[in-house]
């Protein structure tokens, strides 16, 4: 789409204009584009966007397929025959997505709100030149990205608190990523002193520094880094695996996975067996998709607000690194 | 002792393995640590003549006579739904002991927990005790196992596929560590007072020993075939074609039926069955001469590849399965896009009975057994349980006796009313009674059962109304071939494999894969079986001479 408007755009400009001037708009050395280039852009966008709304379209479609018409395509089903809901009644029906959805919803905003305290509170401090030990926490900070922590250790910690089977265990284990740290941490300091200096001069404190003039003058990357963070919570799955035992708390990726891979037999020699383990009744790859879909939507949703910070807040933090 | 997967795909744990991270991976958030065993572990073999001496004493409990009597790991088989039930457990077996937490794999959907579930409730009431069930995707479990038991935190009753067993790390230790040493409970004519366990096959206890001794309940295998090659019959017959009996014949089959522009193939992954087919061993056998020979030096495994890399040189093969892994060859199996893969024989009757609702003529079978050139085809198998219940450690005798009184009443045979409610759960809420008489699952039934208490039922084959042949079939197929199953030559051995032995075998099969694929030419087997002998096979062929030597076998 984008290329065939860019196509019309420079046909028009072409077509509308006299020829002279808008060679002249050009610089000297850059050629005007030929039709074959052109077209190859064309193909190359065309393809690209292609590889990313293709598997979304046969998602969708599938989900809204009936049985019938999922087996006459033997698989994913590409061109919509009929608009059938019942997956979505199914998987709604059950109560167990429909709360795999809240809880999640719950994590994610929860998890994103400690998450963009914490790592804000810590870059500030970390940001400041004159701040207690900042030199060595920072260090201590920038460790973890060399050095990790372990599966049983981790465990162990989680456990130890207390946090087994609670959504707490889904965000205190991963609160601060030290790479989102790093990124704020550097744009703070791309603030001038000067600006800080004279706040403090009108009686400001520390914490009104960072409230009135730090975070208003840093939304863009705030905004991107709590999009990572909830994009973060939305996906993780694998610490539910290790810390929810509880059936009934399971996030949506959890239950995703679950849906997905029902009736699968596991990949391994000696499967032979009916393992009593494997569902008698599997979901259909309709509800297994309505399923996905459930789980994209989100992201989907959210991207497009959040975008227009994105080129400005990421960039600023990867360059002043 | 994996066989290798044609199919498999290089995942992540084995990008790990084969970049040599192994134990020591902790990248991307520590969720990968402990998929690999410790790095120079020289492996530990339990002797097979003290396995004998703790395991209990056979007792068979036929509650019902068998249409078609089991023999050996072979299940029983019945054809029709008994009308009436008998009471297998007549004394509660709970002892007023607190509730009992489980833990068991689960592939699929989870269903609703403790408390909002009839089921549970039912079978808990007829307990009398509180079983409160958690049931964990079975696809990461041994990620889970690894921090679970590193961190020595386990449930009362911990289900263990025997799969997983290999990739946890020192798994021996923790067995010692952790779970109940059951031997005393269960060892000759102790295991009587649950008659129910002393009734699972012997072959299925021999593997639930660990340095001696008994430390798992098993879940025995209803299958012992690794694998089966399944044809669609009815396809092959509507389009009079026989099944083949030589491997010409199966490969002028494939030429008859692929046609790529109506979008089938005859084959999917078969390389295993070829094998078999071939005569070639699953991984050791021994030599005339004594010492093992491994099966990349038996000229059969040459064979074999050279037949199916022709297959697919010669596009036969369905091209999701050319492309490796993540073809979802069941739904291309179901759709007629390939007609023939080779599968556990445990997929049968699931695929049957839901096509035929679709397509009433919907009819797979296992492909008959066929040798080459005179010689006699190999089926790999053994009888090694499907999954271990541990019981945890520490609990008390009072206490280990109730939990293997919960086990025992599990274990009830089919005919009982035990066996149902475990199985279908109660009639009238869960099932309703199909003309026949067998039970019909309802929606609430579909929800509410997920194998919560399938610990270590009696294996058994029951006709059920949508797939009325099966039985026979399947029963059949054993019956027919058991003769042919490959000797385990380390039944009951408890075996923990040298490290780098477990770590050679997946980069061996992703290199005999680019083999079949055509990516590199038949004459490189010499070259990957050197390589493979050099880098843990020798090893491997070592550790496992001692093993037998060790146990004079």
């Amino acid at each position: 789409m984008t290329v065939k408007l860019k196509d019309a755009t420079v046909a028009s400009a072409t077509g509308g204009v006299p020829p002279r001037r808008s060679r002249n708009r050009r610089p000297p050395w850059e050629e005007p584009p030929t039709p074959l280039g052109l077209f190859g852009k064309g193909v190359v966008l065309v393809l690209l966007v292609a590889a990313v709304l293709v598997p979304l379209w046969a998602v969708l479609v599938t989900s809204l397929a009936s049985r019938e018409t999922i087996d006459a395509a033997g698989g994913m089903v590409m061109v919509p025959r009929e608009i059938d809901p019942s997956a979505y009644l199914t998987i709604f029906n059950g109560g167990q997505i429909t709360r795999a959805v809240w809880i999640s919803t719950l994590v994610t905003v929860l998890g994103t709100t400690v998450s963009l305290a914490l790592t804000v509170l810590a870059a500030y401090g970390l940001s400041r030149p004159g701040s207690v030990g900042h030199r060595g926490l920072l260090f201590f900070f920038l460790l973890t990205f060399l050095i990790f922590p372990g599966l049983v250790p981790s465990y162990l910690v989680v456990t130890g608190l207390g946090l087994k089977d609670s959504i707490w265990s889904l965000i205190l284990p991963s609160a601060i990523s030290v790479f989102n740290l790093v990124v704020i941490r550097a744009f703070f300091m791309n603030v001038p002193g000067e600006l800080l200096d004279s706040a403090r001069i009108d009686g400001a404190g520390e914490f009104r520094i960072l409230t009135r003039i730090m975070l208003p003058l840093s939304k863009a990357v705030i905004a991107v880094v709590g999009l990572f963070y909830a994009v973060g919570y939305w996906n993780a799955y694998f610490n539910s695996v290790l810390y929810i035992d509880d059936n009934d708390k399971f996030p949506i990726q959890r239950v995703l996975q679950s849906y997905i891979l029902a009736g699968q037999s596991p990949n391994v020699s000696g499967a032979a067996v009916s393992l009593p383990g494997v569902t008698a009744y599997p979901p259909t790859l309709a509800v297994k998709m309505a399923v996905v879909v459930v789980t994209v939507v989100p992201a989907l949703i959210v991207y497009p607000f959040v975008q227009r910070h994105f080129t400005k807040g990421v960039i600023t933090g990867a360059v002043k690194g | 002792m994996k066989p290798s997967l044609p199919g498999a795909s290089t995942d992540r744990r084995t990008l790990l393995r084969m970049i040599g991270l192994g134990a020591a991976a902790t990248v991307g958030g520590s969720t990968l640590a402990g998929c690999s065993k410790e790095a120079g572990s020289k492996g530990t073999a339990t002797k097979g003549d003290a396995i004998r001496e703790v395991l209990p004493t056979h007792r068979p409990a036929e509650l019902l006579k068998a249409d078609i009597p089991g023999e050996g790991p072979i299940p029983q088989g019945y054809l029709s739904y008994p009308r009436q039930l008998v009471d297998a457990v007549t004394e509660q077996p709970g002892k007023g002991g607190g509730p009992i937490r489980t833990m068991s794999p689960w592939w699929g959907p989870t269903p609703p927990t403790l408390g909002s579930n009839s089921y549970l409730a039912a079978v808990n009431a007829k307990l009398g005790v509180e079983v409160n069930p958690s049931l964990q995707d079975g696809t990461t479990y041994a990620d889970k196992l690894n921090a679970m038991l590193g961190a020595r935190d386990v449930p009362d009753l911990l289900m263990v596929p025997n799969w997983e067993v290999d990739k946890v790390a020192r798994f021996s230790d923790a067995t010692k560590a952790l779970f109940e040493d059951l031997t005393e409970h269960l060892k000759g004519d102790a295991a009587a007072k649950y008659p129910y366990l002393a009734a699972l096959p012997t072959g299925a206890w021999e593997y639930s020993v660990w340095g001696g001794r008994l430390y798992a309940v098993p879940y025995p295998t209803d299958g012992p075939f690794a694998w089966a090659l399944f044809h669609r019959k009815d396809l092959l017959d509507r389009a009079g074609l026989a099944a083949p009996t030589s491997p010409e014949e199966l490969y002028e089959l494939g030429r008859k039926v692929t046609d790529p522009a109506k979008g089938v193939w005859a084959f999917g992954s078969i390389f295993d069955m070829v094998q078999q087919f071939y005569g070639c061993q699953q991984t050791w056998r021994k030599k005339p001469g004594g010492g093992l020979e491994h099966k990349f030096e038996n000229p059969a495994f040459k064979a074999a590849l050279e037949f199916t890399a022709k297959l697919f040189k010669d596009g036969l093969v369905h091209p999701d399965t050319v492309a490796s892994k993540g073809a979802d060859e069941k739904q291309l199996f179901k759709a007629g896009k390939i007609l023939m893969f080779q599968d556990g024989l445990g997929a049968w009757q699931g695929l049957q009975g839901e096509q035929s609702k679709v397509l009433p003529s919907f009819n797979m079978q296992p492909l008959p057994v066929f040798g080459v050139h005179g010689g006699q085809p190999v089926i790999w198998g053994s009888e090694k349980p499907v999954f271990f219940t541990f019981l945890k450690k520490g609990a008390g005798t009072d206490r280990v006796d109730e939990l293997l009184r919960v086990l025992n009443w599990c274990a009830a045979p089919f005919g009982s009313r035990e066996f149902e409610l475990r199985e279908y759960g109660a009639e009238g809420r869960h099932f309703t009674r199909g003309g026949d008489g067998s039970p019909v699952p309802s929606d609430l039934g579909r929800k509410e059962l997920g194998g919560q208490y399938n610990f270590c039922r009696p294996a058994v084959k029951v006709t059920s109304g949508d797939t009325p042949n099966y039985v026979q079939d399947y029963l059949g197929y054993y019956r027919k071939n058991i003769t042919l199953m490959e000797k385990d030559l380390f039944a009951g051995i408890k075996l923990e494999l040298p490290a780098n032995w477990s770590k050679v075998l997946q980069p061996t099969d992703d290199k005999i894969r680019d083999i079949l694929r055509g990516r590199r030419p038949i004459s490189d087997l010499d070259q990957v079986t050197k390589e493979f002998l050099a880098t843990g096979g020798e090893e491997g062929r070592a550790f496992f001479a001692k093993a037998l030597a060790d146990n004079g076998r």
